[in-house]
């Protein structure tokens, strides 16, 4: 757990995950809490807790939980998207004092299944090569499905562009329309103005 | 990683496979940065790894972000204003914190997205060449090369899904920006031209009461 980040006392941190569907998410975290008479990280601060949540794309909470100081947390994703995971402590200090502040280490590992050492270590070395193959045809799957919401994404995209170059096209004809029909008007209102006036 | 060892080296064999594997890690993590703020992370490294930093902004404004590394003692390592998109890598000269920040504050009101992979270390080698008797075998040396292949294809499918996503990005906004653009020219060539015919008319009419003063 190297990379860390510090974050207020209630603030909540969110992360995003762009991933495809059917895909395990797993996270490790660890938090600690700045101590104001020490001027550092506690190892551990006994009743400190992460409230973890995941959100999928379409709004639904896939995962509420309060965790320890330390801990890990998984998901799998339904549906292909943007999945947003927010972690917020469960510090109940009214009073922010001054410099009060969190230590969040996180590592997060998107459609990895993790081998089974047990398995690996097994003596009959046709059994280790067939799990580990499997690891392995697991991982290609995981690239299949990003492959799909690739595709998928791509659609949108273009979707988005050629609306775009339409919409482009069809204000330019509506605006030049107006633009020729009230100059039309504008003359012929002025004309009938001047012949009503007996100026022309 | 993919694939292990093969062969049985026995427990002390897998416990050094298993320090050199903690040796190399990649962090990647997308996340939003609200204008006006700035946000730090901080990695411990050990002394001569070669670590990569790699980062691209993938929502927001026109883009950009300013990227700073920092040694431990505090000196800049990496420092860029306004970059789309970067990759720096360097050796660690000394053990200790490494942090790296990114800054949104030259932005007023627009929020980025940034995606950044901080790799430490190299990927151990799959078939550690300390205790081994012979050469790699023919199934060894296909296992290294579907595991460097099959890296690759995560590598530029990473890098392909955030620029698709920057494009499909940038072209959401420009769908957005020309409906309300042309909208908003037609409503005023509307208003200006009506405007204008009034205007005129409104001139004639006062040198018209004008007129009937002088004569009468």
């Amino acid at each position: 757990l190297a990379l860390y980040f510090h974050i207020g006392e209630r603030e909540e941190k969110c992360i995003i995950e762009d991933i495809p569907s059917d895909t395990l998410v797993v996270g490790n975290y660890k938090v600690q809490r700045w101590d104001i008479h020490k001027h550092g990280f506690l190892e551990s601060a006994p009743g400190l807790g992460m409230f973890v949540t995941v959100t999928s794309p379409t709004g639904e909470v896939l995962l509420s939980k309060l965790y320890g100081p330390q801990g890990t947390f998984s998901f799998t994703s339904y549906v292909s998207g943007e999945h947003i995971i927010c972690f917020q402590s469960n510090s109940t200090r009214f009073a922010v004092i001054a410099g009060s502040k969190l230590r969040i280490h996180l590592d997060i590992r998107v459609g990895e299944h993790f081998l089974d050492e047990s398995a690996i270590q097994a003596k009959d070395k046709v059994n280790e090569v067939n799990v580990r193959l499997e690891h392995l045809i697991e991982q290609i799957h995981h690239v299949t499905r990003e492959q799909d919401y690739e595709r998928e994404r791509e659609e949108k995209f273009r979707k988005t562009s050629e609306e775009t170059n339409s919409n482009i096209l069809w204000w330019a004809i509506v605006q030049t329309l107006i633009l020729i029909s009230v100059g039309i008007w504008q003359i012929k209102s002025l004309r009938d103005f001047f012949i009503a006036k007996k100026l022309v | 990683m993919l694939l292990r060892g093969y062969e049985t080296t026995g427990p002390w064999g897998w416990l050094t496979l298993l320090l050199v594997a903690c040796a190399a890690w990649a962090s990647e993590i997308t996340f939003e940065l609200p204008d006006n703020a700035k946000q730090c992370f901080y990695e411990e490294i050990v002394q001569s790894t070669k670590c990569t930093l790699e980062f691209q902004v993938i929502t927001g404004g026109h883009y950009d972000v300013d990227c700073q590394l920092e040694g431990p003692d505090g000196s800049v390592l990496y420092k860029e204003m306004k970059k789309q998109y970067d990759s720096f890598t360097f050796t660690a000269s000394r053990n200790g914190t490494y942090k790296f920040c990114f800054s949104n504050e030259f932005s007023t009101f627009t929020h980025k997205t940034v995606y950044f992979d901080f790799q430490v270390g190299e990927d151990p080698p799959l078939f550690p060449s300390e205790n081994r008797a012979t050469a790699l075998t023919q199934m060894e040396s296909a296992c290294v090369s579907i595991n460097e292949a099959l890296k690759s294809v995560i590598d530029y499918q990473t890098h392909f899904r955030l620029r698709e996503a920057q494009g499909r990005s940038r072209a959401e906004d420009l769908n957005t920006k020309v409906a309300y653009w042309s909208i908003g020219e037609a409503i005023i060539l509307l208003v200006v031209s009506i405007g204008q015919v009034f205007l005129l008319k409104s001139f004639f009419s006062d040198k018209r009461t004008t007129k009937t003063r002088v004569t009468s």
